[in-house]
């Protein structure tokens, strides 16, 4: 791949994982790289991938925070991967009581 | 068909200041309820897009600020998209625009992929960094998970139930 250092060796899906759970102390993290999904706009062309992602994310941390709230938590903790070509991403971010079946 | 000049409403409500340099005018178009308006400096509203001056002047963060404050203050509804509402350019401006519809309210909205400069300060306004973004009556709201969600749980109507419905003529 590229020669931009060693974090390129990972895959952007790893590294949101892992920037979320210690950031966020999630308890339950999924990420799903939907690029393809989204391959046909105009934001898309002529990267390599990894733009969308799905991130299902269930952390304590977000008790008490609105929607609008978690999401930036979401979005400060990956602050350099939104500057380095992440495009988009869809957000389920519940606390551990809201994600536990009733 | 109505012009709206933004720059000079721009000029008269920050005092004397701004009127002495040249403001940013921000370049493309602003869609209110089908009706277009546009924002360029051109008083000519018929002027087809390919012929009007292009106004790339040095971007000022501070106008384009008021600009943006402007559009949100003025608008109950406002969204910052990708395309425009007839034709968005991506799922999730689709997917806000379609909600926003359902509620039959005036929906006010500018295509950021046709100024760079916009989407920058749209961004900085909002400490947000993602498109589509949704502002009712001044405040942020979110993207089009968080729009979708506040459908789904009826407290996007709650907040919309005072907004009148949306004319077709001005």
């Amino acid at each position: 791949m590229g020669s931009r250092g060693a974090s390129v060796l990972l895959s952007r899906a790893s590294r949101i994982k892992t920037k979320l759970q210690s950031t966020l102390e999630a308890s339950i993290i999924e990420v799903e790289d939907v690029s393809h999904q989204h391959a046909g706009h105009a934001a898309v062309k002529g990267t390599q991938g990894e733009t969308h992602f799905n991130v299902k994310i269930v952390s304590p941390k977000f008790q008490g925070q609105s929607l609008v709230k978690r999401h930036r938590m979401v979005y400060d903790a990956l602050a350099e991967e939104l500057q380095s070509g992440l495009h988009a991403l869809s957000i389920i971010a519940k606390t551990p009581e809201e994600a536990a079946p009733k | 068909m109505a012009t709206r000049s933004l720059s000079n409403a721009l000029l008269k409500g920050v005092g004397g200041i701004q009127a002495a340099r040249s403001s940013r005018i921000v370049s493309g178009s602003f869609y209110q309820n089908g009706n277009k308006y546009f924002s360029t400096v051109p008083h000519d509203a018929d002027t087809h897009e390919d012929f009007r001056p292009t106004n790339k002047l040095q971007g000022s963060a501070v106008s384009l600020k008021d600009v943006v404050e402007q559009d949100v203050k003025e608008n109950p509804v406002m969204i910052y998209m990708k395309g425009v509402p007839e034709f968005p350019q991506c799922g999730f401006s689709s997917l806000a625009v379609r909600v926003l519809k359902h509620y039959n309210v005036p929906l006010s909205a500018r295509n950021i992929l046709e100024d760079p400069e916009l989407k920058s300060a749209v961004k900085v306004y909002s400490n947000w960094p993602t498109f589509p973004q949704i502002f009712i009556k001044g405040e942020f709201i979110g993207g089009s998970d968080i729009i979708m969600n506040m459908h789904q749980s009826g407290e996007l109507k709650e907040k919309l139930k005072d907004i009148g419905s949306s004319q077709k003529s001005e």
